[in-house]
């Protein structure tokens, strides 16, 4: 009971100690960016603006999930050393793993809140695109047929644009931008309770940011003969040390119109919740060993 | 039972890799008894705020242990009876003073309309009403000072720990500061505190200990510190100006008049003391 109000207090007072270092602009941005992409290709096809429309958000989404958990991670445990504010917090009789769950929590609120406000956004400009889309797509069908046009034909062309639309499987890609997220704040937590700077939590970060999304692909080239036990292992080894990121990448998939199934979504939550637990457990192991 | 215990306590820091280490606090012990001030004085770097940190849990001890209350300081336990100034304290910037308390009461698990009051109260009692919903980014360092001590009395602690209350602060501060000390040692609170400001240690302690290079050279009462054995002090009334080595004797046959109303040892300053005890310490 107080240790949930206590890891309330630590997550609430990160969200407004990230808020108010402005992060939310970039949301703005974010909106901008939407609207713009969504009215200024008028060139290419019908289907093409959706598409791009539905890039460029998407990269913004991913962009801001991956810069926020690294990044802001990384500012606050280093700062809060630094700044000798957690000598205030600690004495207090708050457990380490209380303080570290705050943080925690604080910036995946964030994470959440604003994936929820982007997703929402880009979900309404999507969706008037689309009708937009659609109108001009049926009209020039209509006009094409020469007032022959069946309603069977009008469905089709509709059909088609409306899978490069608003789908619910779109918003399962937003989920797994999350995970992924969630995976590298833990990650960067436990880095950061190590270093000793913000700079050197970012950079560490980052790299293994960029090495788990190449783990598959490092898998694949040295597995190419066959599987045997020692093949196992040693991927086993490598997906703990780094995070195999690969596991979270359904957003080209998904944009170009697959639905992922219920199982390989289950699959993938279940990986990024391993991953959180694992890496929440080390970091606090080494937490608690810290001198300050 | 002690309220604080500190026992053959031994801090060493690695210095890097490579580069040795260095004892920063060698076989410290001493005890607080509930009700009492402590005062922890000693040049810098011999040791004060290091010792305080390992009462609070905030270093692990290299060899020895501390304990509050009977808790040992390792434990979380033991940090709920404790108020804490840290020196130099920092809080978050983006909290304004209010917020910084109600922050603190929360990890107190404290909360409600009550915890609201008792900040509300903290922040007049320690000067800071006005600047209550101004953001900390612009207090200026004795106000820091201040909310540090106001959040350290937030759960009302049955020991205070003062790393350096009166450093930064104005004269006028630094006396409001002391009489809070006051306060809390009227209240029963017992406060064990650090400050290069003797005289006003001098004033609220009860018992002293003195460090130097991370060992306790000197501890105990104030008054039988301060209390000087080989001299002998004379307090005349009716005098003539001149004093001489007999003067009992010297009294007795020339000035039958004038009584002694007190003699016993006269008491230095702490100050005096403190100079003595560290510069010999350094010198050998
Ligand atoms: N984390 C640390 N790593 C290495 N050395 C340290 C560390 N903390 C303190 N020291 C060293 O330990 C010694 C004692 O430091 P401490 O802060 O306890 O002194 P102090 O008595 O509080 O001094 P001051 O009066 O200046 O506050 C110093 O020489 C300091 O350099
Ligand atoms: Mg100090």
């Amino acid at each position: 009971m107080f240790h949930l109000r206590r890891i309330l207090a630590l997550a609430s007072n990160t969200v407004t100690q990230l808020l108010r270092m402005k992060v939310l602009f970039f949301l703005l941005a974010f909106c901008v960016l939407v609207v713009a992409a969504g009215f200024a290709f008028p060139a290419v096809s019908e289907a093409q603006q959706l598409k791009l429309l539905k890039d460029v958000s998407f990269g913004a989404l991913q962009a801001f999930a991956v810069v926020m958990a690294i990044a802001s991670t990384a500012l606050l445990l280093p700062k809060d050393v630094e700044d000798r504010t957690l000598y205030t917090i600690l004495a207090k009789p708050v457990p380490r793993i209380d303080y570290l769950l705050g943080k925690y929590l604080g910036v995946i609120a964030l994470i959440a809140g604003g994936l929820i406000l982007m997703d929402a956004a880009f979900s309404l400009v999507l969706y008037i695109k689309q009708t937009i889309v659609i109108k001009e797509a049926v009209d020039w069908f209509v006009h094409q047929q020469q007032g022959q046009a069946d309603a069977a034909g009008i469905a089709a062309v509709t059909a088609d644009l409306e899978k490069q639309g608003l789908t619910w499987s779109l918003h399962t890609a937003v989920w797994s931008i999350f995970l992924k997220a969630a995976v590298l704040t833990a990650l960067a937590l436990l880095i950061s309770t190590i270093a000793s700077s913000t700079l050197f939590t970012i950079i560490t970060g980052f790299a293994f940011f960029v090495i788990g999304h190449g783990l598959g692909l490092f898998r694949d080239y040295f597995f190419q003969g066959g599987i045997s036990r020692w093949d196992y292992a040693l991927s086993a080894v490598l997906s703990i040390l780094c995070p195999d990121l690969g596991l979270f990448d359904i957003v080209d998939p998904v944009l170009e119109g697959h639905v992922p199934s219920v199982m390989a979504m289950s699959t993938m939550t279940g990986f990024a919740v391993l991953y959180i637990v694992g890496y929440l457990t080390v970091a606090h192991l080494l937490f608690v060993e810290k001198e300050l | 039972m002690t309220a604080v215990e500190v026992k053959n306590l031994s801090k060493v820091f690695h210095r890097g890799l490579g580069q040795g280490f260095f004892t920063a606090v060698k076989d410290v012990s001493f005890t607080v008894a509930p009700g009492e001030v402590y005062g922890l004085i000693g040049p810098n770097g011999s040791g004060k705020s290091t010792t305080m940190k390992a009462l609070l849990g905030l270093l692990a001890p290299t060899l020895g242990s501390t304990s509050i209350y009977g808790i040992d300081s390792r434990k979380v336990e033991a940090r709920k009876a404790v108020g804490f100034l840290p020196e130099n304290p920092y809080f978050y910037k983006h909290l304004t003073g209010l917020e910084t308390m109600l922050f603190f009461g929360r990890l107190c698990g404290l909360g409600g309309k009550p915890l609201r009051e008792h900040c509300v109260r903290l922040l007049e009692q320690t000067g800071l009403a006005d600047a209550a919903d101004r953001r900390l980014g612009g207090y200026s360092k004795g106000m820091l000072q201040r909310i540090g001590l106001a959040q350290a009395l937030i759960h009302e602690p049955k020991l205070l720990v003062l790393d350096e209350p009166t450093a930064g602060v104005d004269p006028a501060g630094s006396r409001k500061i002391r009489d809070l000390i006051l306060d809390c040692k009227q209240r029963g609170i017992t406060v064990l505190v650090t400050s290069h400001l003797l005289e006003q240690i001098q004033e609220v302690c009860d018992r002293v200990g003195i460090m130097a290079s991370g060992r306790m050279i000197k501890e105990g009462a104030l008054k039988d510190l301060i209390a000087v054995d080989d001299q002998f002090e004379v307090l005349l009334q009716n005098t003539d100006a001149a004093l001489e080595p007999q003067l009992r004797e010297w009294l007795a046959q020339n000035y039958p008049n004038t009584q002694i109303l007190r003699a016993g040892r006269p008491h230095t300053t702490l100050e005096r003391l403190f100079l003595e005890v560290t510069e010999s310490k350094s010198s050998d």
